[in-house]
């Protein structure tokens, strides 16, 4: 049912089943707008590089300030160790940056709105950022659940929450994009559907609810790859340079 | 978290039969879970082998192209400049000495004509002194010779006068005798 506001979450296989061992590993419309975002950062990172110009191309000029802004964000808030994981931050960064505003399409399929999405993602950062911790700093990197400079009543129940919100961090990570792409859209398409069901008389208020909402969502598209992108690093300032 | 909590009110409150077809959020259903990681995994993977083996090499030797270029002409301005202000103070030396140069030269000339002046100044002194006195000395001659000829004419006249009246030749040694006394007591008289 299209009116149905939670519809457009829904995953289609697309083409042939495909199974490896029991488990359905097939493409489907989520697949799809993965390589469609994909497609679309190869495309503008391509043309950006195409040619070598001193005095940049308006497309050239874009991916050069995007490659600045991820810069001075890692090197702000990681510091200068964090540079061998540049690009990965870049590609995390620009890869949801552009699942976002793929979404802001109409009829169009949000990767970053599904759970397992963001969940790989914030599982994959979380399991990296320990093992860099533990190889950088061996088991010295426990004392991350012990800050420095705690009066040792509070010590026992201090490291009880670090390790708590060191766990946690996986979950509010994965659940801040999740929850966030999921409800914009959602309170997009129900504006939506009032539209309709008000009709010609009462369907202006929501009519202009919806666009203030597209453009809000725009902002969150932005904000919350941005968000994503600056957690990592500072997850990963936490592993490279030890000091609670 | 807010704005979830929003929608699920609204949905609950409006869109109640919407959800009459299809309850709870596709997001759940673990179906295509496995699928969506595993494509997720692959086209990530891909996306990010791209970006770090060529385009980021790529987009930092655009950059370092640029700023390498922008160094050097900073530093080739920079040179100009240096060179620039070298050659401005060599010119302003060049004036000071042509200042300094012109003052001498003008002082010397001074000098020079002063002294040049003076000299020349003395000489037409003593030209004037030796006319002087040479004019001095003429006057006094003159005055002298003119004494006699007078005297002389006296003569001349008083023997002529006596002649006339008395129809003879007076005695030419005492008249001019006489001429001789009266004028010394003219003279007397007169100074």
């Amino acid at each position: 049912m299209a009116t149905n506001p939670m519809h457009q979450f829904q995953v289609n296989r697309i083409g042939p089943k495909i199974e490896i061992s029991g488990i359905d590993l097939s493409f489907t419309n989520a697949s799809l707008f993965m390589v469609i975002s994909a497609t679309f950062v190869t495309l503008l990172l391509l043309l950006g590089t195409r040619e070598k110009k001193l005095i940049p191309s308006k497309v050239q000029l874009v991916s050069e300030m995007l490659y600045n802004f991820i810069a001075k964000m890692i090197s702000d808030t990681a510091g200068k160790k964090a540079k061998p994981y540049f690009p990965f931050i870049f590609s995390l960064f620009i890869f949801i940056l552009f699942c976002n505003m793929v979404g802001m399409l109409p009829y169009s399929f949000t990767v970053t709105s599904h759970i397992i999405v963001t969940l790989t993602f914030a599982i994959f950062i979380f399991v990296g950022v320990t093992i860099l911790g533990f190889i950088i700093h061996g088991f010295k990197y426990l004392k991350i659940f012990v800050p420095s400079g705690v009066p040792i009543v509070l010590l026992p129940i201090i490291t009880v929450i670090e390790i708590i919100s060191y766990l946690s961090r996986p979950v509010s990570l994965s659940v801040r994009l999740f929850a966030n792409m999921m409800a914009g859209h959602t309170m997009l398409k129900v504006f939506g559907g009032f539209v309709i069901s008000l009709g010609l008389i009462g369907g202006w208020l929501p009519l202009s609810f919806s666009v203030a909402l597209t453009g809000l969502e725009i902002l969150v598209a932005f904000l919350q790859a941005y968000v994503f992108a600056i957690l990592t690093c500072i997850y990963l300032n936490d592993a490279l340079n030890l000091h609670h | 978290m807010k704005k979830f909590l929003i929608i699920l009110i609204l949905s609950t409150l409006f869109g109640g039969s919407l959800f009459a077809a299809e309850a709870g959020m596709p997001q759940l259903d673990p179906k295509y879970w496995a699928s969506q990681a595993f494509w997720l995994i692959i086209i990530f993977l891909s996306i990010y082998l791209l970006i770090a083996k060529i385009f980021i090499p790529k987009i930092k030797n655009n950059i370092d192209t640029r700023e390498d270029k922008i160094r050097k002409d900073l530093e080739e301005a920079r040179i100009f400049r240096e060179e620039a202000e070298k050659k401005l103070k060599m010119y302003k030396d060049l004036i000071e000495n042509a200042k300094v140069d012109s003052k001498k030269i003008l002082s010397e000339s001074r000098q020079k004509l002063n002294e040049d002046i003076r000299i020349k100044k003395e000489k037409i002194q003593k030209e004037i002194e030796k006319e002087t006195r040479n004019a001095e000395k003429e006057i006094e001659k003159f005055k002298s010779d003119s004494i006699n000829k007078v005297g002389a004419i006296s003569e001349d006249i008083v023997f002529s006068l006596l002649k006339d009246i008395f129809g003879e030749d007076g005695n030419k040694s005492s008249i001019k005798a006489t001429v001789s006394e009266v004028i010394k007591k003219q003279r007397i008289t007169k100074s």
